[in-house]
């Protein structure tokens, strides 16, 4: 292919040549006359119409044209005839052409499928399909087997065999134990921010969780005198882990608030409700705040309110006064004999 | 009557903390805004879903209808007042969730009641009911049923009164129960009987199924013991309740009920010598003792007087 342009050297104007009776026009074979205008281009003439384009026939913009198989055409036909579309983004590629994965493209067009990094002077590597740069390939083809590539050698990593550090794979064997010195096998552990072998870090004071007895390297959760991995600290009734959330202890057990208060009976006497916040206790029962009132007229009660017991219930001084009197009397009856019952077991050794 | 008040706070025990001081004190300051700022009636109409007229001499519900809009309406007390009846309209009350009908005058239940779909707390309590309406077992969300200083007796009971599932408290004191049926056993999720001031003879052994009961009052009775299965009852210890005094106890009982009171009894009747003892009781081997005389409840006076 030979690209050129008309050089204005040869450019002739017929009243200046000599000898041109003897030449001939390279597409047309007809002589010159001393009225036509010549083109000599690469040392042949042509008559200057003759000088076009071999697709559209129409003269060369800028006298610019292209060459392939002794045939010259203007950039645009040439484009169109021969050029090579890019794969990517479909435009004709002039200049550098990269030819890969069965196709052309421009060098800023050929890149890495998932680092988006040009692959033209660094080359690639296919992987199903795409064409990768060598690290996302080695990435892609660990991911795929299970297998991590190690962050330092950038080789792949043996199933099982890698260990991790910093949020990255690595082959143990790049490390040594902080505290020992020893190369790192896969049984090695990170405490902040430090890697040491296993032998090591179980001298270190790791705590153990109350639940499966294993040592917690993770987050800790240290309730009920014991420490806890975050996931095996539950509910004893629905196992579901507290995440942080507030539990309740009850004879060494952890309980979540809704267990804890369908067993132990800290729903509001009136509502019903899990008792949550501030609440009344009295009379061996709970009440919301907003709950706490007279049983027999509902006037609402508060911590200053003073009220009898009858039956265990609370009662306001306008209900107790309205009892019959003859309630009444049985009343201070019943409390006066408890008063005296008190007296004597007080005084009188208890059993047992 | 003073000293008794105080004697009654003291035993009471602890409230909230000091944050409840805050929120009452918030309270207060914006009550006052509310009420000049809206009429009476319409303060009344604003909070139409609790209708509360305690002590105000009314003696027929169709005295309160128009206040009521009996689909909102979620509480209703009219403690203290002169009613002689329910009206079995009351169950289009259909959210209602809280009726109050301590001391009135009340004789009668429409069967109607028991339908009230979210009724969890009934308090019908110091009146003069000496029969319960068929069906009156069928409240589908009853959890408090106050029956307190009535006139009722296990004669009075319709025969599905102890399917109340949902029933957490049971207020029968002051009544005129001699026996309690076995159908008690029924009441599963029951953690509060008040039994106290009847003319029980005995107690069912299907008692000592409820298994939740942190509250018995079988004081002021006729009971000479009790059955063994009682004893597996937790009943001793913080926010329990038992109250046995006041009862012609065989003298094993009663001594143990000098010497340490309820955790005594309840240790007496857990032990071999008692179920032995127990086992060969004959029914009718102690004397029957006196019923109490009751003329003077206030309860009877509509009998009397009918």
């Amino acid at each position: 292919m030979v690209c050129g342009g008309m050089d204005s050297d040869h450019h002739i104007n017929g009243e200046l040549a000599h000898g041109f009776e003897n030449m001939v026009c390279v597409r047309c074979n007809d002589g010159f006359s001393m009225q036509d205008q010549m083109v000599n281009s690469s040392g042949q003439v042509w008559h200057s119409e003759c000088f076009v384009c071999a697709q559209c026939f129409e003269p060369f913009p800028d006298g610019i044209y292209f060459e392939f198989e002794g045939r010259k055409y203007c950039e645009h036909d040439f484009h169109v005839l021969y050029a090579p579309c890019c794969g990517k983004c479909n435009e004709f590629i002039v200049g550098r052409v990269i030819k890969a994965m069965n196709a052309s493209w421009h060098p800023q067009c050929f890149c890495c499928e998932i680092c988006n990094r040009q692959l033209a002077d660094i080359g690639f590597l296919r992987n199903a399909g795409r064409a990768l740069c060598r690290e996302c390939n080695e990435q892609e083809k660990a991911a795929g087997h299970g297998r991590y590539v190690c962050h330092k050698c950038h080789a792949m990593i043996d199933d099982g065999q890698h260990i991790k550090f910093r949020g990255d794979s690595f082959h143990p064997y790049h490390f040594k134990c902080k505290r020992c010195n020893n190369e790192l096998t896969t049984a090695s552990r990170e405490v902040n921010g430090e890697l040491y072998c296993l032998r090591c870090h179980d001298t270190m004071g790791i705590p153990i969780c109350g639940a499966c007895h294993r040592p917690i390297e993770e987050r800790v959760v240290a309730a009920l005198g014991k420490h806890w991995h975050v996931e095996h600290f539950v509910c004893s009734v629905c196992e579901k882990p507290f995440l942080g959330h507030r539990h309740y202890e009850r004879r060494g057990l952890p309980y979540c608030e809704q267990h804890y208060h369908k067993l132990f009976g800290n729903l509001c006497f009136k509502c019903g409700e899990p008792c949550c916040g501030e609440v009344f206790q009295a009379l061996g029962k709970t009440w919301c705040v907003k709950c706490f009132s007279c049983s027999f007229c509902d006037k609402k009660l508060d911590q200053k309110t003073k009220f009898y017991e009858f039956d265990m219930k609370p009662t306001c001084k306008r209900c107790y006064d309205r009892f019959p009197t003859e309630l009444k009397k049985r009343i201070s009856e019943s409390l006066k004999d408890r008063d005296v019952e008190n007296q004597r077991r007080s005084m009188s050794p208890a059993p047992k | 009557m003073l000293d008794e008040q105080t004697d009654l706070v003291v035993g009471v025990g602890e409230f909230g903390n000091t944050e409840t001081d805050v929120r009452c004190g918030k309270a207060k300051s914006i009550a006052p805004i509310f009420k000049e700022k809206m009429p009476k009636t319409e303060k009344r109409k604003e909070e139409s879903t609790e209708i509360e007229h305690v002590d105000r001499n009314i003696s027929t519900f169709s005295q309160i209808s128009h206040l009521i809009d009996a689909e909102n309406i979620t509480r209703l007390t009219l403690s203290h007042n002169k009613l002689t009846a329910v009206p079995p309209n009351i169950a289009d009350l259909i959210n209602l969730h809280t009726l109050n009908l301590w001391n009135n005058s009340i004789e009668e239940l429409p069967p109607s009641i028991s339908s009230l779909p979210k009724l969890r707390i009934l308090n019908l309590g110091m009146n003069r009911l000496s029969i319960l309406p068929r069906g009156f077992g069928s409240f589908p969300a009853l959890e408090v049923l106050d029956l307190t200083y009535n006139n009722i007796s296990e004669r009075s009971l319709p025969g599905n009164f102890f399917f109340i599932q949902t029933l957490r408290a049971l207020y029968l004191g002051d009544n005129d129960f001699e026996m309690l049926p076995g159908d008690v056993e029924n009441l599963i999720n029951l953690q509060i009987l008040v039994l106290r001031e009847n003319d029980l003879l005995t107690l069912p052994k299907e008692l000592g199924k409820l298994s939740r009961l942190n509250e018995l009052h079988i004081q002021g009775n006729r009971l000479t013991m009790l059955p063994t299965e009682i004893g597996y009852l937790e009943l001793i210890g913080q926010k329990k309740t038992l109250r046995l005094e006041h009862n012609p106890w065989i003298p094993d009982i009663q001594e143990q009920f000098d010497l340490g009171g309820g955790a005594a009894v309840w240790g007496y009747i857990r032990s071999e010598k008692y179920k032995y003892l127990a086992s060969r009781q004959e029914p009718s081997s102690t004397p029957v003792p006196p019923k109490r005389n009751k003329d003077k409840k206030i309860s009877r006076k509509g009998i009397q007087q009918a």
